[in-house]
């Protein structure tokens, strides 16, 4: 028999496209190779993502390095108290030239949109924002706007300093496909980081010079175009998933919503985005149909978000992340 | 209609309101007050006699005015016991003089109980609130009580699952075999398949020890492994590839798991 592990021929175009992105990334942001996947399973999906870790992780820099190893366009916004819905979608405004009403486009016309600190916005503005991940477009003085495709959010948001903020709803976070937590570097990738940070320099600028940072790193070096991240979209609608793998997928749904310690289980679109991303998974890692490791590698990132705790789980000091590894260990025990 | 006949109209009005008001009750039942309005009775002032407890009826001078030679009384009186009685009987003259020449005034008191009914119902028996015997009140509450607390920690729990039932459950070795003949004789639906893959990952996981490692690192330190990861890569192939190779012997691919023991599922000494 043959190693079914061989990278499959057809897809070693989007095979190298994807290892360029990862490399380049790799030269900015370090020992977060799993963060970089799930951005790329987000990518090549058209799924959201939400990037949960406390501040310093480098979530920002990880999509700021996306955005500049494809040739996408990128925008950032800074969520806060006082944002407005029109600073986000765009508004009308008077032209004093024309005397007329023109429209202008907001920063969510865009294909790579970094919502930074989500939950520190008013409801109000992440509506704004959900619809048109959603529905990906949005209406600005009673006209209706397509906007551009690819068209992916990146969030983050801080599990700490909760005061003024508002906690997204279930219905909210099922938009995302992802919810990955990031945690703390290993000491020797935060020690390469440190020996990085030693080695940037200083910019100058005009008569004066400023530091480098890692932002400034990856500023004038080759980008994958966009025909090529349209390629591998179109690649992993070609990736195969057997009936055995719905099995899987199904078996898993159903223990979540049929289990005791859980007041709301997995939502169908909970089971859709976990196959959705695990096709995405197994192009990354060569493959041409997905297996159960591409499931159980996404469970935790595709339905911790999506399944609440009883009142009497939650009492009694249960935690969902446990919840999920029982549902998982009952699935292979 | 001229003054003469309107002053006329005004007193018949008059006279006719004041007949209305004037009451002339002459029968009444016991304890009922009772009024006989504008009586003309003869000779000087007249007074109630003073009763006492054995009087059957009692009577009293509302008001009196002067008439012609005479006086108007309105009389209220009361009557105590069944029978007909003169009022006058139990008026006097103020001066002392005798009132045999009153014309009599009659009046009819009533009974509405039994006739000879003179006692009260008898009242029911009292048995009294009970005094004292708090001591043995607060020992029946105590007793009470933890025979209550009794019921609810031993009497309405689910009984401890016994040993005997969890061992009655199938084990692993238990559930893969019939699986693997199953799917060996090519019968197996993809429900059976998919079930038959995950007992497979199960199994090696009891036997390469992850049993607490998270499942995601578990099914990947299954992979990486060079037996087991062989193993499983072939049997993700058969069930999931597009294009499975041809000419796969499925009872070969499935010959290590055919005759699984519970031994086997004990961790391998690495």
């Amino acid at each position: 028999m043959t190693s079914p592990e061989a990278p499959v021929a057809r897809f070693t175009e989007t095979r190298e496209f994807l290892d360029q992105i990862r490399s380049r990334v790799g030269t900015v942001v370090v020992g977060q190779d799993v963060v970089v996947e799930r951005v790329l399973i987000a990518l090549l999906t058209s799924g959201h993502l939400l990037l949960q870790g406390v501040p310093g992780l480098a979530k920002t820099l990880l999509v700021a390095a996306i955005s500049k190893t494809v040739d996408l366009s990128f925008a950032r916004i800074q969520f806060t108290i006082d944002l407005l819905p029109s600073d986000i979608v765009g508004s009308e405004i008077l032209d004093q030239k024309s005397n007329d009403f023109r429209v202008h486009q907001g920063p969510i016309f865009t294909n790579l949109l970094l919502a930074d600190e989500i939950n520190r916005a008013a409801p109000k503005v992440q509506s704004a924002l959900l619809e048109a991940m959603q529905e990906r477009s949005v209406t600005i003085g009673g006209q209706g706007f397509v906007l551009p495709a690819p068209f992916l959010v990146i969030a983050t948001q801080n599990p700490v300093e909760q005061a003024g903020t508002f906690e997204l709803p279930e219905a909210q976070l099922d938009r995302f496909m992802l919810l990955h937590r990031l945690e703390y570097l290993k000491p020797e990738e935060e020690k390469e980081v440190l020996r990085r940070n030693t080695k940037l320099g200083v910019r100058r600028d005009g008569k004066g010079a400023v530091a480098r940072t890692e932002f400034d790193v990856l500023d004038g070096q080759d980008k994958g175009s966009a025909e090529q991240l349209v390629r591998a979209m179109e690649d992993v609608q070609e990736v195969h998933v057997s009936e055995a793998f719905l099995e899987h997928v199904i078996e898993i749904v159903n223990r979540t919503r049929n289990h005791p310690l859980l007041e709301l289980g997995c939502s169908p679109r909970a089971g859709i985005s976990l196959v959705k991303a695990s096709r995405a998974r197994a192009l990354i890692h060569g493959r041409d149909y997905v297996v159960p490791e591409d499931m159980f590698a996404l469970a935790e990132d595709v339905i911790l978000h999506r399944i609440r705790l009883s009142y009497e789980a939650v009492a009694d000091g249960f935690t969902s992340q446990q919840v999920l590894q029982e549902i998982l260990g009952e699935v292979a025990k | 209609m001229n003054r003469a006949a309107k002053l006329l109209s005004a007193a018949l009005l008059c006279v006719g309101w004041a007949a209305a008001q004037q009451r002339d009750v002459r029968e009444a039942t016991v304890g009922m007050r009772a009024y006989v309005d504008q009586v003309v009775l003869a000779g000087t002032a007249l007074a109630p006699v003073a009763s006492t407890s054995k009087s059957p009826v009692m009577v009293r001078v509302v008001k009196a005015w002067p008439h012609g030679e005479h006086l108007r009384y309105d009389l209220e009186w009361v009557g105590f016991e069944a029978g007909t009685y003169d009022l006058t009987d139990y008026l006097a003259r103020e001066d002392g003089s005798t009132t045999d020449d009153l014309p009599a005034l009659n009046v009819e008191v009533v009974s509405v109980l039994p006739e000879n009914m003179f006692e009260p119902s008898a009242l029911a028996a009292n048995p009294g609130e009970s005094l004292g015997g708090y001591s043995q009140l607060q020992v029946s509450v105590v007793a009470l009580w933890a025979i209550g607390l009794f019921a609810i920690l031993f009497l309405g729990r689910p009984r401890k699952p016994a040993a005997v039932v969890a061992a009655a459950e199938p084990t692993l070795a238990d559930r893969l075999r019939p699986l693997v003949e199953r799917v060996g004789r090519g019968d197996a639906e993809e429900r059976e398949k998919a079930e038959l893959e995950r007992l497979l990952v199960a199994f090696w996981r009891a036997r390469l020890d992850l049993g607490d490692m998270k499942v995601a690192d578990a099914v990947m330190a299954i992979r990486a492994d060079d037996r087991a990861g062989a193993l499983l890569r072939h049997v993700e192939e058969w069930l999931h590839a597009p294009n499975p190779p041809d000419g796969v012997d499925v009872g070969e691919l499935l010959a290590p798991y055919r005759s699984v023991t519970a031994d086997q599922l004990q961790p391998e000494a690495r």
